[in-house]
């Protein structure tokens, strides 16, 4: 019990050096108030007096017993710091509770003061694994900051406070989350289990008067067991590629449309551009038509019969001929007609496969056989 | 001279008896005064208190809330799951005389029997209900009932149980285990629920590009075909205008028009016969005449 136990260790006369004069003066006169209530109340056993009545060593025992008495006078200055409240019992008794400052009480044995600082904000971090109510398990990080508010509550009447809000937090998390389904506690739940907590946790503080105030429960983590983390982040990859496979089909469609748009202006180009050049094509022709028949219709026989040479001209003149004589011979010719072909073919070597043909026996009807087996004469006349 | 020598002596000794006949009693206190091992007193407000040196004793007891937990332990629920449940019990001791009969005022064996009491409770309370309404419920709740009881026993000991609350309710490993792979199962439940997901919209968003492609085309080539068929109707009617002003010639024109361009090329092989109009004067030059 000696003065420096309820301090930090500082030397309480130094401080009361350190402090300026114009609070001593009050401070005297309030110990002197109390001594005198204390005397007053009838316990004056403990001043140490000094034997008066001797002649040879009152001076001195005098003296030595004044400079013990306030040395130990002395021993009760304390200090407060702004945080802090100071409670002071006497022979064990709550007296009072001091605001911050510098004080004096009634030195040891008879006053002790406690300081409690009531505005610094503690944390304290919880982690455990708890039961949802869906029967699953969770693994909450929970932050509880609180305050010792009211001190002299938190000094007198609760062994281990720190240690009762403990288990106080843990309790009060494990039944909200003991209430609430997975979903709710991952996803949207945190805020509002944090609310109901930190409620909880204030309740019982209160019921035990603990004097601790909770000033904030934050739910900082709510995750699943690492044993299911695998499985949870599978989950979230296959999120990601549902979302990425909608996206793939999207540029898909993104690809296919636009070009199917392209396709079906370019066939209506084409449509278009078909029908301008039939439409010319036939123009063009029949005003040929017309402006020959009129010719003819001046000329008839003559027109007709050059036109027909020419044309016949135009055609022998490039092809490979035979000529028969069906009037004068025999039923049966023959040509070597591949021969004929090969000919033509080594001259230009780009035509196509060469067939043997077995000509046919000009019959005396026949005017003039033609043997067109070429694939070339085919596509001309296709394209016109 | 003896006098004054013995006086430091004495003021030691008055301050050691005075000091043997004083005892404090703290606002975290409760105490006792014994009279040669009796019980004399129990109620003492925090403060100063006198006894008589040697004849009276005191001792004291914590007034505080004070806290007993009981490790996890195994209880068996309704449907004789096995649940490991933890629980602390606070209490008071409100009647210090009880407190010191019952237990000789030793905390340790005193916090000891206050367990075994409410544990009874507890493991009661749990065999009436399921694991999910253990769980659940209101951990208040659960023990307001037991609760009632165990105060009552509680009592004889001098105690008053503040409160019990159950901290952990876990299943045991073997039983995790099995949470952790049903939950595993619906991770992969939802995981494949997803992807399903995806390949459906997927498929949609392709299949109706692809219809839109479709239709596109198809209706790009009724309108194309539309747009031909007017083509050549009108070039038919021109034609026709043009060649029925003297068909006979018409079709003169047009076959000598097929001939050339369907024969003569460089690869046809003609077969004639020297009797057509085109050589009728190669032999007999005045055929005409």
């Amino acid at each position: 019990m000696a003065w420096n136990e309820s301090g930090n260790g500082k030397n309480p006369w130094d401080r009361g050096r350190n402090d300026g004069p114009p609070d001593l003066d009050k401070i005297v006169r309030d110990w002197q108030q109390r001594l005198s209530t204390f005397f007053r109340g009838g316990r004056g056993g403990q001043r140490p007096a000094g034997p008066a009545g001797n002649p040879i060593n009152a001076p001195l025992l005098g003296l030595v017993a004044i400079v013990v008495g306030v040395i130990w006078l002395a021993t009760g200055f304390y200090r407060v710091d702004a945080a802090e409240r100071g409670v002071v019992t006497r022979f064990g008794m709550y007296q009072t509770s001091t605001e911050p400052g510098l004080r004096w009480h009634l030195p040891w044995p008879i006053e002790r003061v406690e300081r409690v600082n009531i505005n610094e904000v503690v944390p304290f971090k919880l982690q455990t694994r708890m039961l949802t109510a869906d029967e699953n398990i969770v693994v909450v990080d929970l932050v509880v900051q609180y305050r010792r508010a009211d001190p002299v509550q938190y000094l007198f009447n609760v062994r281990d406070p720190e240690a009762t809000l403990q288990d106080i937090s843990e309790s009060a998390i494990r039944e909200v989350i003991g209430k609430n389904k997975l979903d709710f506690v991952l996803l949207e739940g945190r805020t509002e289990i944090a609310v109901q907590t930190e409620k909880l946790i204030q309740q019982t503080l209160d019921e035990y008067q603990t004097g601790m105030f909770v000033t904030k429960v934050n739910l900082q983590d709510a995750n699943f067991p690492s044993q299911v983390e695998a499985a949870v982040q599978d989950a979230i990859k296959a999120r990601e590629d549902k979302e990425r496979v909608s996206f793939e089909a999207q540029a898909y469609a993104n690809d296919v449309i636009p070009r199917a748009r392209g396709e079906a202006v370019r066939r209506q180009q084409d449509s278009e551009g078909y029908r301008a050049r039939v439409v010319a094509d036939a123009q063009g022709e029949a005003s040929r038509f017309t402006q020959l028949l009129a010719q003819y219709q001046k000329a008839p026989e003559v027109t007709r019969r050059r036109l027909y040479l020419e044309a016949m001209e135009d055609i022998y003149a490039n092809s490979s001929k035979v000529l028969v004589d069906t009037a004068k011979g025999s039923n049966l010719i023959y040509l070597p007609v591949d021969k004929i072909l090969e000919q033509n073919q080594n001259r230009r070597p780009a035509a196509g496969p060469n067939q043997p043909v077995q000509a046919p026996a000009a019959s005396a009807a026949a005017e003039a056989s033609t043997v067109t087996r070429d694939r070339e004469d085919r596509r001309t006349r296709e394209a016109r | 001279m003896n006098i004054r020598a013995l006086l430091p002596f004495g003021i030691l000794l008055l301050a050691w008896i005075a000091s043997m006949s004083m005892f404090t009693v703290d606002e975290r206190e409760l105490a006792i005064k014994f009279r040669l091992g009796k019980i004399i007193q129990t109620e003492f407000e925090p403060g100063l208190h006198f006894k008589v040196p040697f004849i009276n004793d005191v001792r004291k007891y914590p007034r505080q809330v004070l806290t007993q937990s009981n490790p996890q332990e195994l209880f068996l629920t309704l449907e004789k799951k096995n649940l490991f449940v933890d629980f602390f019990v606070k209490w008071r001791i409100v009647d210090v005389g009880a407190y010191y009969r019952a237990t000789r005022g030793d905390e340790l064996l005193a916090a000891q029997r206050l367990i075994e009491i409410v544990k009874d409770g507890v493991r009661s309370e749990f065999a009436k209900r399921t694991v999910p309404q253990a769980v659940t419920a209101e951990r208040r709740e659960l023990l307001d009932d037991m609760l009632a009881s165990a105060r009552k026993n509680a009592l004889t000991l001098g105690i008053e149980v503040v409160d019990v609350r159950v901290k952990r309710t876990e299943f045991p490993e073997q039983v995790s285990d099995s949470v952790f792979d049903r939950m595993r199962q619906e991770r992969a439940r939802t995981a494949s629920e997803l992807r399903a997901q995806g390949a459906e919209a997927a498929e949609q968003i392709r299949a109706e590009a692809d219809r839109q492609r479709t239709v596109t085309l198809a209706e790009a080539y009724r309108e194309a075909e539309k747009v031909r068929g007017a083509g050549d109707a009108e070039a038919a009617q021109i034609y026709a205008e043009a060649y029925r002003k003297d068909p006979e010639f018409f079709a003169f024109y047009r076959s000598i028009q097929a001939y050339r361009r369907s024969l003569g090329k460089e690869s046809d092989l003609l077969v004639l016969d020297k009797d057509s109009e085109f050589f009728r004067y190669m032999e007999r030059p005045d055929a005409g005449r």
